[in-house]
């Protein structure tokens, strides 16, 4: 092992600017409910969920806490954090980077939600929990490649702590409560199975990506990667001007958000859409206008329009549409717009 | 943590919902509350949201994920090292006595945990004889359960624990559904803002509810109140008395959140339209085994029970032919269908003897269809939920609850039942510096439950031969209630239909039966019958989903008439379909052939097809759905 190991940098990746936004939309509101990528292998998933993570500034957590919990936050920190906080000494207080923790396919249950200390229960006879995943993906990204071949018991779970934000264990005479926000970004490949409706609502947007059909982009992807895996230093150093302008105009935008203001007319067009599309609930409404705001905020905008609203509907509508027999699992986004255009043009 | 959750007063809508919560605060003997509904409805919002508007009850949250020893409690192993004395740590019963529990996804919820729950509730006491232990508290509580009836149903005796039903719904109306976006943006913008907004509407609310339930001990309830409610029940043919008392302590909660203290009918019957959608459905089961009057039960009530038993039998005949006439009533559709899929275990039904005659008309494809669409028809879960439990050396599913190993096989050991075992014992042995000593006696293994079903592809045959609308139709009718039991056991279904010259994959192995049911109602016919490379197909799916999950249970259904007249690898098509079934019965997997041949001279090809695939075969005169459910549960 040499030095650290070199992340491909976000602003380099070609192409997929939908799932890029989405990606990005989701770091400015953490509450939009994550992302769905729908797609073949080899389309940059991955690649964009641990570059943009490791593209964003570090923010400050408490020292040692499996859970990083926010010492700006209290109302969400964890019990030992909270003591630690009101202490005299005061939490000692770190900066990292958000990671992206992986939630693999073959993951048991007890390594998701946590179990006991095995270790502190043989030597000194005492209860501790032993954090999982989820305690780990507290304030990070979850990250679940092929998630819809995730065995439904993980999915409960993972739907139970996603709802609350809190993960609950009653296991192995452990009764623990923790913090669990996490941005969801799940990958699969629809082919596979379709993932169940519950879960699939969870996912605030959706994206369908395709790899590149233009040659030329087709030949700069390529390029790109070699010359990467040919020096990558050098390769990283000549997109840090970007990679810093973009991280700001991250920053700002998150800034901007909780000044964003929507109109009206927009409230109504959100619920029309919904209805016209005949979705279950209010999930989509709320989500669209969220969206529609978080995307207002990273064009540094404090007033959302119409026109975000159109955007935003592209990435929550197509998941949660009911389906027509015969119909592909994907609804062509050429359809969505020009139903979408149709209700907001009125 | 301090969670600020989303008022109760904030909610818009949902007034079903709100009003059982409400009551059942006022008057918690009602038992409870189901509240079923598609995602993204404020259920679960709501439920929480009562620890504003009434502080002083006790909501204990059940996670899914719970094993047994941590319901019902266990021994405190901590205490158990450390002063070497057993003693007894409750479980979440103990903490929930006096409160509620509430269980998100409860139709998720594991069986067993399901059982514990339920003996805990009908007895009102939980009683634990187990690692040495023997302790008894008390656990009086009332069950909220919430619930999206598209993940699957709910067992009955679960169902019935509940003193109300409630569904919720999206709102269709504009403006109010601007409002609830509006509201909800509102929210996540500064919780505590909105939180601090809405305080007066919290407290008012909280305060009619504080006033109610001071009212609910002057409410009377008249005897003809009580006949009543009776009555309603007996109607719908609810099993036991739970319904009837349900609907009055129901109309109590509502008489004193009225302010007033003399129930009326209007109560008895709103109560009813709480207390009764979740109980009727059973009508058919009831019809059979008339429950006699229980003998515990008060004399007043036992008398109006009487009373009614008379006023029902004149109401009978126009009961009875309603299923029949009025077809766009889903729950009648429901109870005669569910009698049908059901009989595998229970005795011989009216409905069920009229379905051979009835199945062949095309009306009877679509009532089931339109049924199946019916998101209420997924409400009630029958038999044991999944079709097979998996227990490989898999660690995967969930753990419910641990047991001694057997042999000397021990991969998935339970920690905590191991540790308190050895606990119990460690004062007496050495301990060589740690804290416990754990020996071969001590160890537990975990119990784990899968919830995946079975795995049931579908080839069928979609060629000229079956076009005869009739027969197709049949075809689709018999297949809709294989899929809708499918449904509900939370199998895998994928649909292959051969047709032209080519099989395709209508639908890869999926969950969503919802998916496959509109795939088939829409599937054409015509052409050429390339028999073999329909089974080819179901066999390459199912061998390729094994290798991607090793505890997969396929079953093959082939619906055909066997008149292969297409081959891409042989001039003698037949042929070649029976070297493709042969493969699948040389595989070993679990196959059904049903033979649609209704030709006057039958060929029997399909049942040379089975013999090959080491099937069973049926006609397709056996496909009034029970008797095919019950071939393809054999085959399982």
């Amino acid at each position: 092992m040499n030095q650290t190991r070199h992340i491909y940098p976000f602003t380099a990746i070609v192409g997929q600017e939908r799932m890029k936004l989405a990606l990005i939309l989701n770091i400015i509101n953490p509450s939009l409910g994550g992302v769905l990528i729908r797609g073949e292998k080899g389309t940059a998933k991955s690649t964009a969920v641990r570059s943009l993570a490791n593209l964003l500034p570090e923010r400050s957590q408490v020292l040692g806490c499996v859970f990083s919990c926010d010492p700006n936050i209290p109302e969400l920190a964890c019990e030992s954090c909270l003591e630690a906080m009101s202490s005299d000494e005061g939490a000692q207080i770190i900066s990292s980077k958000m990671r992206v923790i992986d939630l693999p396919v073959s993951a048991t249950e007890d390594r998701v939600v946590g179990t006991l200390d095995i270790e502190q229960a043989i030597k000194k006879g005492e209860k501790k929990f032993e954090p999982g995943i989820l305690a780990q993906a507290n304030r990070n990204i979850l990250y679940v490649d092929e998630i819809n071949l995730l065995d439904d018991h993980v999915v409960d779970i993972l739907l139970d702590s996603a709802a609350m934000g809190i993960n609950f264990i009653e296991r192995e005479g452990i009764s623990y409560t923790h913090p669990a926000q996490f941005t969801l970004v799940g990958t699969m490949n629809p082919e596979e199975g379709d993932l169940r409706p519950q879960l699939i609502d969870r996912f605030g947007l959706v994206v369908d990506v395709q790899g590149e059909s233009d040659t030329a982009l087709r030949t700069e992807v390529i390029k790109r990667r070699l010359e990467f895996e040919k020096s990558p230093d050098e390769f990283v150093s000549s997109y840090a001007q970007d990679e810093l302008a973009l991280s700001e105009k991250i920053v700002n935008a998150a800034k901007l958000l909780p000044e964003v203001e929507y109109d009206a007319r927009m409230l109504e067009a959100a619920a029309e859409i919904s209805v016209e599309f005949g979705v279950d609930g209010h999930r989509a409404d709320i989500t669209m206008l969220k969206t529609a705001m978080a995307i207002a905020a990273y064009s540094e905008r404090k007033q959302a329009v119409v026109g975000d609203l159109h955007q935003a509907a592209g990435y929550v509508l197509p998941h949660r549409m009911r389906k027509r027999p015969f119909e592909d699992s994907v609804i062509s986004m050429e359809y969505l717009e020009n139903r979408v255009s149709g209700i907001l043009n009125q | 943590m301090a969670n600020i959750t989303f008022p109760f007063a904030a909610v818009i809508g949902q007034e079903k919902a709100k009003n059982a919560l409400i009551w059942n605060i006022i008057n918690p003997k009602i038992g409870g509350v189901l509240i079923s509904g598609e995602k993204g409805t404020a259920k679960s919002t709501l439920v929480r949201g009562l620890a504003g508007i009434a502080p002083w009850i006790k909501i204990i949250n059940l996670p899914l994920n719970i094993s047994e020893d941590m319901l019902i409690g266990s021994i405190d192993f901590e205490h158990a090292v450390k002063h070497g004395e057993k003693r007894f740590e409750p479980g979440l019963l103990y903490y929930a006595n006096g409160g509620a529990i509430y269980v998100d996804e409860v139709n998720l919820l594991s069986d067993h945990i399901a059982k514990s729950l339920l003996e805990a509730a009908s007895s009102g006491e939980c009683i634990v004889e187990r690692e040495g232990l023997s302790y008894r508290h008390e656990a009086r509580f009332f069950l909220i359960g919430s619930m999206n009836p598209e993940e699957g149903g709910l067992r009955p005796q679960l169902l019935d624990r509940f003193g109300l039903f409630v569904e919720a719904e999206g709102e269709h109306d504009l403006r109010k559904r601007a409002e609830i976006a509006r509201r909800r943006l509102e929210y996540e913008k500064s919780p505590s803002l909105f939180e601090g907004k809405w305080l007066a509407e919290t407290k008012k609310l909280a305060v009619s509810i504080e006033r109610a339930r001071n009212t609910l001990l002057r409410v009377e309830v008249t005897e003809n109140a009580m006949r009543l409610a009776a009555s309603f029940a007996q109607e719908s043919n609810c099993a036991g008395h739970r319904a009837e008392i349900a609907i009055i302590e129901t109309a109590k909660a509502i008489t004193a959140f009225d302010s007033r203290t003399v129930l009326s009918i209007d109560d008895i019957s709103e109560a009813a339209k709480y207390a009764l959608p979740h109980r009727a459905r059973q009508q058919e089961e009831n019809r059979q085994q008339q429950s006699p009057p229980d003998p515990e039960l008060e004399p007043d009530a036992s008398e109006a029970d009487s009373n009614s038993q008379e006023r029902r039998q004149e109401s009978e005949p126009a009961e009875n032919s309603r299923p029949e006439r009025e077809s766009s009533d889903p729950e009648d559709i429901e109870s005669g269908k569910q009698d049908i899929s059901e009989n595998g275990n229970s005795e011989a039904s009216e409905a069920e003897q009229e379905a051979p005659e009835q199945i062949f008309d095309p009306a009877e494809a679509f009532e089931v269809s339109s049924w199946l669409k019916e998101t209420r028809g997924a409400i009630v879960k029958k038999g044991s939920g999944k079709r097979s439990l998996v227990t490989t050396g898999s660690k995967h599913g969930r753990y419910v609850r641990y047991t001694l190993p057997k042999g000397s096989d021990i991969s998935d050991i339970a920690l905590g039942a191991t540790l308190r075992a050895a606990a119990a014992n460690t004062k007496i042995r050495h301990a060589n510096g740690m804290a416990v000593s754990i020996s071969e006696d001590d160890i537990r293994i975990k119990i784990r439950e899968r919830r995946t079903g079975n795995t049931i592809v579908f080839v069928v045959d979609a060629s000229g031969s079956m076009g005869a609308r009739r027969q197709m139709s049949a075809v689709k009718g018999a297949i809709l209630s294989l899929l809708n039991d499918a449904y509900r056991k939370r199998d895998k279904v994928s649909l292959i239909a051969f047709r032209k010259e080519s099989a395709e994959l209508l639908l890869g192995i999926t969950r969503s039966v919802d998916l496959a049911e509109k795939q088939l109602s829409v599937l054409p016919t015509g052409g050429l019958t390339p028999l073999a490379a329909g089974i080819d197909m179901a066999y390459d799916i199912v061998k390729a989903a094994q290798i991607k999950d090793k505890d997969l249970l396929p079953v093959i259904v082939l619906v055909t008439d066997g008149r292969a007249t297409y081959s891409d690898n042989s001039p003698d098509a037949f042929a070649d379909a029976l070297r493709a079934a042969s493969r699948i019965g040389a595989s070993k997997y679990k196959a059904v052939v049903i033979d649609s041949d209704r030709n006057f001279v039958r060929l029997q090809l399909a049942e040379k097809l089975a013999e090959a695939m080491n099937a069973d075969c049926y006609q397709i005169e056996d496909l009034h759905a029970a008797s095919v459910l019950a071939a393809v549960a054999l085959s399982l």
